[in-house]
């Protein structure tokens, strides 16, 4: 695969957003926030109806898209800004574009604008993040 | 957007996150957290990098419900992750003992139209191996959210 700027990244898809999923991320995160557990508490919140997924699981989807994108890279660097909730049954899109290329001491540093969006109501994550790739790979 | 704000939140900055007791990515745990984001873990020992978070998150000294009481904010009232960043030194591996030092790096008032009176803590966590050997440096942004009651 050739790498350059303005690639854009195949997108990594979660057609439905599981709150079972939440349960065990509660656990990961040892964060019993009912907002993750219990459509109620996210009501009593005026949040919404449905039950809010943890963004550490909407940043582990970005994580994903790159490791697919890029399966012989390491991440050097994350940085990226929760935009808005994910919530119990939408729809997620993971996605991205290269924006940067350097070949550099046998490797090839990759600068990628990255982004997840939720379907009709877009951008929950946005940011960016620099893998290392090797050369030849 | 925000204007002043109303008066001066809690002093925290400079306050220890470093953590006592060092945390293991367990290779199960890492094999369900990977099957519930829709992946296959790496087959080479590498945990999955959302670990970064998760590592620090439970590594640091305190919960995040008394890293709130700190600052002076029930966690009941809702903290709400604003960004992450994260520079990694080398991979996270599963069955691999990682300590964690950090510390608040500040908390700000602010006054946002949306939210009323809301802090930004802002905190920085490192991750080491029990050597000291670096493996990488996060910090988070969380909004308090103060409502009108400041």
């Amino acid at each position: 695969m050739t790498i350059a700027a303005g690639n854009v990244l195949p997108p990594f898809r979660v057609e439905c957003v599981s709150s079972e999923a939440m349960k065990a991320w509660a656990g990961f995160l040892r964060d019993p926030n009912p907002i993750h557990l219990d459509p109620r508490a996210v009501k009593s919140k005026g949040l919404g109806d449905r039950v809010i997924n943890q963004g550490p699981a909407n940043l582990a989807y970005v994580i994903n898209m790159l490791q697919r994108a890029f399966p012989a890279a390491v991440i050097r660097t994350i940085d990226i800004r929760y935009v808005d909730n994910v919530f119990g049954g939408e729809a997620v899109e993971a996605s991205g574009k290269v924006t940067e290329v350097i070949e550099s001491a046998g490797e090839i540093n990759v600068t990628c604008e990255v982004w997840l969006r939720a379907e009709a109501r877009g951008a929950v994550i946005s940011g960016t993040a620099m893998l290392s790739v090797p050369a030849g790979a | 957007m925000t204007s002043s704000p109303p008066r001066s939140p809690p002093q925290v900055a400079g306050i220890s996150l470093s953590g006592r007791t060092p945390y293991v990515i367990s290779r199960q745990e890492n094999l369900e957290l990977c099957e519930s984001t829709g992946v296959a873990p790496q087959g080479d020992h590498r945990a999955h990098p959302i670990y970064f978070f998760i590592a620090t998150q439970i590594g640091m000294g305190m919960t995040v419900a008394e890293l709130c009481a700190v600052c002076e904010f029930n966690v009941d009232d809702g903290p709400m992750i604003v960004s992450s960043t994260v520079g990694f030194s080398q991979p996270l591996m599963v069955e691999q003992a990682y300590r964690v030092t950090g510390e608040i790096v500040n908390l700000t008032r602010k006054l946002s139209r949306k939210i009323g009176v809301m802090d930004m803590l802002e905190y920085r966590l490192n991750l080491s191996r029990p050597d000291g050997t670096p493996v990488l440096v996060t910090t988070s942004v969380w909004v308090l959210p103060r409502g009108n009651s400041t």
